[in-house]
């Protein structure tokens, strides 16, 4: 058994964004000598997420959407107060929120050195409290 | 276009290198488990909020500390990376023998554009005797002053020595030089008020960072701890827009201030106009 780590640095150039890294996800696994196993791609930050969907341009739309009505920006939360510990006013609850509902990764069997991902599936990485330098790994475990 | 009048710029990479520096910077200002950010990515951060031109505020307590937090220098290495998007301020700790000549060297050589002054943290009233010789060059080289107003976040400062009221003697005694009283000098932001329909030369910037999110603390300033019309109807040619960062992104300052609703007329001149008229900048920009 195998285990390899690839730690990938990403910047959103916006605020909010859902960035398709399928394809880095799958040349990483092409070039890692894994042939049959698991891939596990986790993000490393509490205000971005890594989730699953169909790549069209409306259903981001919407998920992003239906994000903001679930978690509003102007809504009073309990993140919203000076940070001795930061010495910064907490303002991104709701990346927070939406963080938890987008979860922070997502795992896919390695078959003859390929990633299993459904026909109309991509990988993507959320933003949820930009513009930030980030960064997202891709575990590789198998032989 | 938004010009924020109130950045410090703690965090910028270009004056982060000495991991020691920093470190003292960070305890002395009350900034922690933050980074350094590039110039490129702050950039992107300002575009957010349409900002296309940010004050940048140096901080000098170094007849305590020892060295500036942020010094006059340094404000101007960040102007030089882009003097089209970066005005810098200039801070000198009047306890220094040789405050005087640093501040002219500021004005002068660096070509910094006005003097901050944070007497909460250099704990001397504003009225201080000491300070008077650098309010006079202000005077001479035509510069604004903007001070630190109302409650301090940083360490080891003492709000009493900026409460709003005690700035009157100055906007007084110096009434050819635009003084900028910052953070709406919060709590006492009905005595800001007062003095700024009092005196033709007073401004205030709305770098509010205390309870709650932006929309609420901005509601709750201007909207209940003032008359709902103030900055509409009495105040609209005096506040400027600051957001105070790196204690709240600029963004989200700004969301605050927007969702107040003011006219457009009025805030095109808080985000605006204001500022080029106390900085003294080309109408243009």
């Amino acid at each position: 058994m195998e285990f390899k780590l690839q730690e990938i640095p990403v910047r959103a150039h916006e605020e909010f964004a859902m960035l398709r890294i399928t394809d880095t996800v799958r040349d990483c696994v092409a070039h890692s000598g894994i042939r049959n196993g698991v891939v596990f791609v986790i993000t490393e930050h509490t205000t971005t997420g890594i989730t699953v969907n169909e790549s069209l341009p409306c259903v981001e739309e919407d998920i992003m959407e239906t994000l903001d009505r679930i978690a509003p920006e102007e809504h009073s939360y309990h993140h919203n107060h000076y940070l001795p510990s930061y010495g910064t006013i907490g303002g991104n609850a709701p990346g927070h929120l939406k963080s938890l509902l987008t979860g922070n990764h997502c795992v896919f069997p390695i078959a003859e050195g390929r990633v299993l991902l459904g026909s109309a599936a991509d990988i993507y990485f959320c933003e949820y409290d930009g513009i930030k330098d980030r960064k997202y790994m891709i575990y590789m475990m198998g032989e | 276009m938004v010009i924020d009048t109130h950045i410090h710029p703690a965090l910028f990479a270009p004056i982060c290198t000495d991991a020691n520096r920093f470190g003292q910077r960070c305890d002395e200002m009350n900034y922690h488990l933050m980074k350094p950010s590039d110039m490129g990515l702050l950039k992107e951060q300002y575009a957010l909020a349409d900002i296309g031109r940010v004050v940048l505020l140096p901080e000098d307590c170094s007849a305590e500390t020892g060295t500036p937090a942020i010094s006059n220098d340094e404000i101007a290495q960040l102007v030089a990376i882009d003097p089209a998007f970066y005005l810098g301020m200039a801070a000198v700790d009047p306890r220094r023998v040789d405050a005087c000549a640093e501040l002219e060297r500021a004005f002068a050589e660096l070509g910094l554009s006005g003097l901050k002054v944070n007497t909460a943290r250099l704990k001397m009233y504003p009225s201080d005797e000491r300070l008077r010789p650098l309010y006079a060059l202000c005077r001479r080289y035509r510069k604004p002053i903007l001070f630190h107003a109302g409650l301090c976040l940083e360490n080891r400062a003492l709000a009493k020595y900026a409460h709003p009221m005690e700035f009157e003697e100055i906007a007084q005694d110096y009434p050819d030089v635009n003084i900028c009283l910052a953070h709406f000098g919060w709590p006492w932001v009905q005595e800001t008020a007062a003095l700024l329909i009092k005196y033709p030369n007073l401004y205030a910037n709305t770098a509010l960072v205390n309870f709650d999110g932006p929309y609420q603390l901005f509601e709750k300033v201007f909207r209940q701890d003032m008359g709902e019309d103030w900055l509409e109807h009495n105040l609209a040619d005096k506040v400027m827009f600051g957001s105070g960062s790196p204690r709240i992104r600029p963004v989200r300052s700004k969301r605050g201030m927007d969702s107040l609703g003011l006219s457009p007329k009025v805030m095109d001149k808080i985000y605006r106009h204001n500022a080029i008229k106390f900085f003294g900048l080309e109408e243009a920009e």
